[in-house]
């Protein structure tokens, strides 16, 4: 047993010493062997590669004689365990061959971008996973944030305004506004949960179609109409689009604004999950309700507050849709909660309840978005987009299962 | 032909970090009670499971009726004759008893159940096990007793050859055992083998023809309970044999008495359902254990229950330390000080997927919080000191509960309601399918508690539970307080008689 | 006295009835009310309706033929005298001129054209619209038109135009036609179209900015000398994904030329600030006028075929648009 902790321990490190060298030798001979077409920012990746693995061989702590029992894997049951994350990795190298291009800074950057607004739904939806619910009116609340936001934030000169009359107001009162709408609706969700002991699932199928009604009649409002919403303020539109750092050197194109957002909402997340009273209660709820009601925890309240935040989550996340895009329609966010479930269960939460980390939705973001991306960055057809969809998540599920199930 | 029905050879099955089973023996021979005992976490569930095919062994054989059987399902082990009556039984609620009965083997023809064939079918085997039920009435319906007596008859009517009972009795009352036990005698007689997991040992000692026992997942031995001499084993051989030293007292010493202080008066408090408790009035003292006996159905559960806020009360009144107490929610009656230690460890009381820090801290959050930020160092040293004080086996606080013995599990779920230094603990049946030495310990947890100045209702359906451990034992029947009894005037018999008072108007076995 | 009572009700009703253009009353079903294309055809039927003096009947398919069905019988039990229909799927006309011939009562299509031996089976069934493949050609005209006048467009110098496109709906007519129309205009102008990648993005902004993104990082801007989109809303998606990369935002040297369909007022926007180059206006307004007009016509009786072409047809053309203007 021993043995092989330090055979992995070392194999980390060298494997990352490895990388690392082989980073800084290709970047420095990609452009006299011409291989700047070729490899694009390979070398950098590797640097990057090598240098974390590196560094997490050698701090690796030696596991004590019972975490090293639980985890006890074989090589095949690593393979299983995380067949999900080595299907991505090699996608990526079939990537990377057939299209060099996506060797570049840019594309990581841009898959992290992609994953923003994700990771923000997957996080407001782990919630209600984790009480064994579930949240299907999260999609259509980032349609409704959206057009709130973007009605209220139209240049004056744009022909077709939602507001004809509306003064220029302040870029935070439409996000409020926008924000406080679905708190409403994440209120209504809370109140059928706990009051009346709904299934979410039902419950939140309920203000689905109701929040879906109501985005659709204020968006059929005269004079819009049903229109799309365009001609977005620029101060409000780079909520969205602003990048940091543009230009820090020649053809980096920037971090977007939207990485950081999501960054700070998924620490705020994980200290709400790991280091408060009510992230405690959610992990009690959801591994076992009548235990957690005789515990003295008050259940209503902390369901309340469950839908509460969540909605506030799906609010934001509509918000920065409406910035990123300059502009909106009621069908903005159709079908999103499909996709942040699909990724919280790729990233390990359980269907039913109680168990579920923030670093692994985190994971699961990444690994939906990187497979989504590299598909259609190598024109694969949106058909057969949907259908490796489909086998992810089934997979996915599978794996977790047979991990709980105990033999 | 074999001299054993069964034989398990050298069953070894390990877990990850744990060996739960080390070469353990198993030998029943036909139409035998053969009592398997062993403190929890002695590994006898593990050696059922392996038998009935849930857990897959890593080593060891299984003969039945002398030949190698394999076994890899309890679908498996049905077919093979084995079946198995769990501890804690999950009928389908809004079925029939019958459909419960025959579930999974309807009779009928291509698919099309023919439900009175069935009916007259369980009839009859409800009638020769004198078991008076409707068979159509709802399963949910049922009591515990009658839940286990219909599945023993589905048993009988598989013609199993083997039927494992896991902790049969522990929640039924002694009249509802008599029936079991009348139902056991007669199917031994019938060539039935039992494998009987148990911790009573007077039941043990009644109905079983052989005791193997287990210690720490290994096999200590097998022993006929009556000898060629006629001479039968004694309650303290087995237990020195279970726990490997000698028990002599079942009980600690209790020091001390009760004060005069009132610190819980209850007066005339009635359940919204008619059905429930009724008209329920006693004093609690201070630093007293109270004493709620009865039957199964007696409404004790119903009514502490109803009193910690998790079901309605229509009238009567409450007054806590003099002051008029409402039971609006748990959370409210634990902000007042009282504590619930429900009786379905399982369902209401652990959070099995979460470790044992979180089970432990869980009713005492707000403690460690500023403006519901945690403190995590206050809530390890807390949860840690408590359950070295009650003596939780574990490897550490991270461990899932659920891979704990359920006297460890009990032992953390009173960490837990001592944290919230609660001044009445209610517990009820706190050592249900707990091992004799865990049992002893909660006893001494119990009259620590006292000592510091707590006061305690405990319900408990062990008679020597309840008569060893109360100061005054209040009997409930129906839902109604029926009786009584201050320490020194303490006899089964008087307790039964409270207990069954208004028995005339109905089997209580049904109720 | 009641009977006076009763007598002067009917008058009124009389004279109420002959005051509403000659009693004519229009059932109109529209595919999906939410869908901003239509919505702008709706209010011109309703405002040409009002000024006929027409009653107007208008229903929400809700994007199901089923539905639309229905909601056509409902129609025809209600006694409307002429249907107005937007199909949800074309080739189910042949449902929906059974119903109108059984019951006697002319039916004009819109916006999605039934297929011809359909429309034949009837006397009294016509259709209204835009030919899909003029908005595909205009399209290409706007292309071919910046490509002559700015030799720079030709990034590589190799006299080809290397273009991306950006699909409506699979399968939608428009999507086919105007997907054809563009780059075979392009072509009979005598530049050489190479598509280097297109993809479905379903009308959608969103949908579109995600695909274009992709193609800008495939692909490299530096690579593309167009992108033709199916319509506005796609358009636009591509003109914020080229935003993100600091393209089109007045910088010459790095600009695509984008052209939509629509002409809705995010375009024209767009088009003002130079982030987009043209598009194609749908004559919503025309249409719908001229959808009523002819229906209105038909339930009066009159005579139509000075209106109509081929005995069947009124076709409304499209229209260029760039820099906000219409040409």
């Amino acid at each position: 047993m021993a043995e092989t902790k330090s055979r992995s321990k070392r194999l980390m490190t060298t494997g990352g010493i490895i990388f690392l060298v082989l980073g800084i030798i290709l970047y420095f001979a990609k452009e006299p062997m011409g291989l700047n077409r070729k490899i694009y920012d390979l070398p950098i990746f590797l640097i990057i590669i090598g240098l974390c693995s590196a560094i997490k061989g050698y701090m690796a702590k030696d596991k004590t004689e019972e975490e090293a029992a639980l985890a006890g894997k074989t090589f095949t049951e690593f393979l299983t365990n995380n067949a999900i994350l080595l299907a991505m990795l090699v996608l990526v190298v079939v990537i990377c061959i057939l299209q060099p291009r996506f060797m570049q800074i840019r594309v990581a950057l841009d898959i992290l971008t992609q994953s923003s607004t994700k990771l923000i739904m997957a996080l407001g939806i782990c919630f209600a996973l984790l009480i064994a619910g579930t949240d299907l009116s999260a999609g259509r609340m980032v349609g409704l944030a959206a057009v709130i936001s973007a009605s209220m934030m139209q240049t004056a000169t744009y022909a077709n305004r939602f507001f004809p009359d509306l003064p220029q107001v302040a870029v935070w009162i439409p996000i409020v506004a926008a924000v406080l709408a679905c708190m409403v609706c994440g209120a209504l969700n809370g109140f059928l949960v706990a009051k009346y002991e709904m299934h979410p699932f039902i419950a939140t199928l309920a203000t689905q179609v109701m929040i879906y009604g109501a985005c659709s009649l204020y968006f059929d409002m005269p004079p819009n109409n049903s229109q799309p919403i365009g001609g977005i303020r620029p101060d409000f539109a780079q909520i969205g689009q602003l990048r940091l750092f543009n230009g820090l050197w020649k053809g980096f194109p920037g971090i977007s604004i939207l990485i950081p957002i999501s960054i700070v909402i998924c620490i705020a997340i994980w200290f709400i999950l790991n280091k408060t009273v009510f992230g405690k209660n959610v992990y009690a709820i959801g591994g076992n309700r009548e235990a957690a009601v005789v515990a003295g925890i008050n259940v209503f309240r902390n369901i309340m507050f469950i839908f509460i935040l969540a909605s506030f989550l799906y609010g934001i996340a509509g918000v920065l849709e409406a910035a990123r895009t300059a502009g909106a329609t009621n069908n903005y966010g159709n079908g999103y909660e499909t996709d942040a479930i699909a990724a919280c269960v790729v990233g390990g939460v359980s269907m039913s309840g109680g168990i579920g980390k923030v670093g692994g939705i985190v994971m699961g973001v990444l690994i939906f978005t990187v497979i989504q991306y590299g598909l259609q960055f190598i024109n694969v057809s949106p058909m057969w987009q949907q259908v490796i969809k489909g086998v992810i998540i089934a997979v996915a599920v599978a794996i977790d299962l047979t991990k709980y199930r105990r033999k | 032909m074999s001299e054993y029905l069964l034989e398990m050879k050298n069953i070894t099955k390990t877990f990850p970090g744990v060996k739960a089973l080390d070469n353990v023996n198993l030998n029943v021979r036909k139409g035998t009670v053969h009592a398997l005992m062993g403190e929890n976490g002695a590994g006898k569930s593990t050696l059922m499971k392996c038998l009935f095919g849930i857990y897959e062994p890593d080593g060891g054989e299984i003969f039945l009726e002398g030949k190698k059987a394999s076994i890899h399902s309890a679908r498996q082990a049905m077919d093979q004759g084995i079946a198995m009556v769990h501890q804690e039984l999950h009928p389908i609620r809004f079925r029939s008893v019958m459909e419960n009965v025959y579930l999974g083997r309807f009779p009928g023809h291509m698919g099309v159940v023919d439900h009175k064939v069935m009916y007259e079918k369980t009839k009859a085997l409800f009638d020769d096990l004198e078991l008076d039920v409707d068979p159509l009435a709802l399963a949910g319906e049922q009591s515990a007793a009658i839940l286990q007596m219909m599945e023993i008859a589905r048993a009988v009517d598989m013609k199993a050859k083997i039927i494992i009972l896991d902790e049969p009795t522990s929640s039924l009352s002694d009249r509802e055992v008599d029936h079991l036990f009348k139902i056991i005698n007669r199917l031994r007689a019938q060539g039935v083998a039992f494998v009987y997991i148990s911790h009573k040992m007077k039941e043990i000692l009644e109905i079983s023809d052989e005791i193997t026992v287990m210690r720490d997942g290994t096999y200590v031995g097998t022993w006929p309970v009556t000898d060629e001499k006629g001479e039968k084993l004694t309650i303290d051989f087995i237990i020195k044999q279970m726990v490997g030293r000698e028990m002599t007292n079942q009980f600690p010493p209790r020091e001390g008495k009760p004060s005069d202080d009132v610190v819980l008066k209850v007066e005339n408090v009635c359940s919204p359902l008619k059905k429930s408790f009724q008209n329920v009035s006693f004093e609690l003292h201070k630093q007293e254990i109270l004493g709620i006996g009865g039957l199964v159905g007696a409404q004790r559960t119903e009514f502490v229950e109803a009193l910690f806020g998790l079901r309605g009360i229509a009238s009567g009144e409450i007054l806590l330390n003099g002051a008029r107490y409402t039971n609006k929610s748990p959370g409210f009656a634990k902000s007042r000080g009282l504590a619930l230690l429900t009786e379905e460890r399982r369902a209401t009381g652990i959070f099995g997927i979460l470790p044992i820090l979180e089970n432990t801290v869980i009713a005492n959050q707000r403690s460690y919080a500023h403006f519901g930020v945690l403190n995590d160092g206050r809530r390890k040293t807390d949860a840690d000191a408590e359950c070295k004080k009650l003596n939780v086996k574990t490897p550490s606080l991270n461990t899932l509960i659920q891979n704990l013995s359920g006297g460890n599990q009990q032992k953390v779920l009173i960490a837990r309601w001592l944290l919230t230094n609660s001044d009445i603990l209610i517990l009820d049946e706190p050592t249900r399918g707990i091992d004799v030495g865990a049992k002893y310990e909660i006893y001494n947890i119990m009259l620590e508690q006292i000592a510091q100045g707590k006061s305690i209702i405990m319900i408990s359906s062990e008679m020597p539970e309840l008569m060893g451990m109360s100061d005054r034992i209040m009997v409930m029947c129906e839902g109604r307080v029926t009786g009584f009894l201050n320490k020194g005037e303490y006899s089964q018999e008087k307790i039964m008689a409270f207990a069954t008072q208004f028995a005339g108007r109905k089997d209580s076995t049904a109720a | 006295m009641r009977k006076v009572f009763i007598t002067a009700l009917i008058l009124v009703l009389a004279i109420a009835s002959c005051s509403f253009a000659d009693g004519v009353k229009i059932g109109a079903g529209i595919y999906r009310f939410n869908d901003a294309f239509m919505l702008r055809f709706r209010n011109a039927m309703s405002a040409e309706s009002e000024k006929a003096g027409a009653e107007i009947d208008i229903a929400d398919g809700r994007d199901d033929q089923p539905t639309q069905d229905a909601q056509i019988d409902e129609f025809i039990a209600g006694g409307v005298n002429v249907l107005i229909v937007n199909l949800v799927d074309r080739m189910a006309a042949q449902g929906t001129i059974d119903k109108a011939k059984s019951a006697d009562i002319p039916v004009v299509f819109i916006n999605r054209e039934p297929p011809l031996e359909v429309l034949n089976t009837y006397v009294k069934a016509y259709y209204v619209g835009a030919k899909a493949e003029e908005s595909g050609i205009f399209s290409g005209q706007l292309i071919v038109d910046y490509f002559k006048s700015h030799p720079e467009a030709d990034k590589n110098h190799d006299g080809k135009l290397q273009f991306v496109l950006l699909k409506g709906q699979n399968g939608h007519q428009d999507m086919i036609l105007r997907s054809k129309y563009s780059v075979e205009t392009i072509r009979d102008a005598g530049i050489e179209p190479v598509e280097l990648a297109s993809a479905i993005a379903n009308w959608d902004k969103l949908e579109a900015m995600k695909i274009m993104n992709a193609f800008i990082m495939s692909i490299g801007p530096e690579n593309i000398e167009a992108v033709i989109a199916n319509n506005d809303e796609m358009a636009l998606g591509a003109v914020e994904a080229l935003k993100a990369q600091d393209y089109n935002k007045g910088d010459p040297s790095m600009y695509i030329p984008v052209v939509g369909v629509d002409a809705n007022a995010s375009a024209l926007e767009a088009m003002d600030k130079g982030e987009m180059l043209g598009t194609v206006l749908n004559d919503a307004d025309g249409q719908g006028s001229a959808a009523v007009k002819l229906a209105v016509s038909l339930a009066q009786g009159k005579d139509v075929s000075g209106e109509v072409t081929d005995g069947k047809y009124i076709w409304v053309p499209y229209q260029k648009v760039t820099r906000g203007e219409k040409q």
